[in-house]
């Protein structure tokens, strides 16, 4: 069984969603499907509050850097 | 005088007194001609009535033994030195005494200006026709010869002018001086043989042949076939500066560069040191100018495909957390609409079930009669005196029948 990713999660709790959407589901099913939805879309969230994280320090850390330094060149 | 032979029978014979003069005699029927050559051999001696010398054909080396008058010859002060080309005006002769055949003189030449002016003219057709002139046979001379080769007269002010220019416009230059005769009859074989051993000599790359300016007959040994001929089937290319600017020898038709003067020689064959240091020099910053501006272009383009891709990050997130956000809505409004919906099925159903239900029936005043728990809706098989029960909308009695109507 392969990983959980970000794309897999969404694409799930989308299904699920439109499913509840509908109202077709047995009132149980209908729990455990949000049930289901709730514990995607914390993971989502997650995710992209790692993503985030991960981009604002690669982003200061490009801000404190140069892509070459100067005194890289040949004198 | 008629030599008359002796008859021995029918056999003439000659004695060798009479034979020697019938030859002279017919030899000196001869006309008095002039004839070209070199004189070598000259011998001269004050107790002699004759100057003796053997003219030479610089050709193919052909002799002539020849004699002049001792008073002539004197007369003429020519100051002739062995190898010098002169025309002589005489008749052959047999010296009767001895059987030897020899040009007796009248008179002779140096040979003279027109005379070598023509003669050079002549061999200057005869190489062109060659091709020995032929711009096609030039070669370019090298960039940076490893060695020069010079050659040049022993104390010339030429070769000191080429040399000095050469040092003081490339001062790494080497060269290598062959010195030779430059002029006089020896100085062509000399130029010769100088010209084939700067070839020999490893890694000389040029040879400079160089004479300072002379007379018109200092400078004929630069016109002698030998050396043209020497030249221009020389291994390396030769720079020929020879004599002033208007002189032109042969050997300046046939080298592969003339220069007009030695010094402008030196110039011919070696770079300008300082000219290249300045050109290398200004080729270096350019070099760096186009490199400093590669990186930059390079480093500003990074620098653009950085924002691009950290906006394209930042575009990505925001789109995926808009996508969550809306969709952990939806979750969670679905179901309450569900359970919305259900609520509201179920309250329709207890209205209906209400609606529905005899009790409503007992409260508007109905009531239910059962007999022995069977509700009763016909009077069939009752009969008076049973006991029943009766059911309202509030409570309940027993009862008995009184009596039966059909």
């Amino acid at each position: 069984m392969s990983e959980l990713t970000f794309e897999i999660a969404q694409k799930e709790l989308e299904q699920i969603v439109e499913r509840l959407e509908r109202g077709e589901a047995e009132l149980d099913e209908a729990i455990a499907l949000w049930e289901r939805g709730e514990e995607l879309l914390r993971f989502c969230l997650t995710r992209l509050e790692t993503a985030e994280g991960r981009i604002e320090e690669l982003a200061q850390r490009a801000a404190s850097t140069a892509p070459l330094p100067p005194d890289a060149e040949p004198g | 005088m008629k030599v008359e032979p002796l008859l021995y029978g029918d056999k003439k014979v000659f004695t060798v007194a009479g034979f020697n003069r019938g030859v002279a005699d017919w030899l000196a029927r001869l006309p008095t001609i002039w004839i070209e050559g070199e004189v070598t051999e000259l011998r001269r001696s004050p107790n002699w009535g004759s100057v003796f010398f053997t003219l030479k054909d610089p050709d193919d080396g052909a002799c002539l033994p020849a004699s002049i008058p001792r008073r002539t010859f004197d007369a003429l002060k020519l100051n002739l030195v062995e190898g010098e080309r002169i025309h002589v005006l005489g008749r052959p002769e047999l010296f009767a005494a001895k059987g030897e055949f020899r040009l007796r003189a009248l008179s002779l030449e140096r040979f003279g200006l027109g005379e070598h002016l023509a003669a050079i003219e002549r061999l200057k057709q005869t190489l062109s026709a060659e091709g020995l002139f032929d711009a096609s046979r030039k070669r370019s001379l090298p960039r940076f010869p490893r060695r020069i080769g010079l050659v040049t007269g022993s104390d010339a002010a030429a070769r000191r002018d080429v040399i000095s220019t050469i040092q003081v416009r490339f001062p790494p230059a080497r060269v290598l001086v062959a010195e030779t005769l430059v002029q006089g009859p020896r100085a062509a074989a000399g130029i010769v043989e100088a010209l084939e051993a700067l070839s020999r000599e490893p890694g000389i790359d040029v040879i400079v042949l160089t004479r300072g300016g002379g007379s018109f007959d200092d400078l004929l040994p630069f016109s002698d076939e030998r050396v043209v001929r020497a030249v221009a089937s020389c291994a390396v290319p030769v720079v020929s500066a020879v004599g002033h600017e208007q002189d032109t020898p042969l050997c300046d038709l046939a080298a592969d560069v003339r220069a007009s003067t030695p010094t402008a020689a030196g110039k011919l064959v070696v770079p300008d040191f300082e000219a290249l240091r300045v050109e290398l020099t200004r080729a270096r910053s350019s070099l760096e100018r186009c490199v400093r501006r590669t990186t930059e272009r390079e480093r500003e383009r990074l620098a653009r495909t950085r924002s691009a891709l950290e906006r394209g990050a930042r575009a990505t997130l925001a789109r995926d957390h808009r996508r969550v956000t809306t969709l952990g809505e939806r979750l969670r409004r679905g179901p309450v609409l569900l359970l919305e919906r259900r609520r509201s099925a179920i309250e329709r159903a207890e209205g209906r079930l209400t609606a529905l239900s005899p009790r409503a029936t007992l409260g508007r005043g109905y009531a239910i009669v059962r007999s022995a728990d069977a509700v009763l809706r016909t009077t069939a098989g009752l009969s008076a005196g049973a006991a029943v029960e009766v059911e309202l909308a509030e409570g309940s009695f027993g009862a008995r029948v009184e009596d039966v109507r059909e």
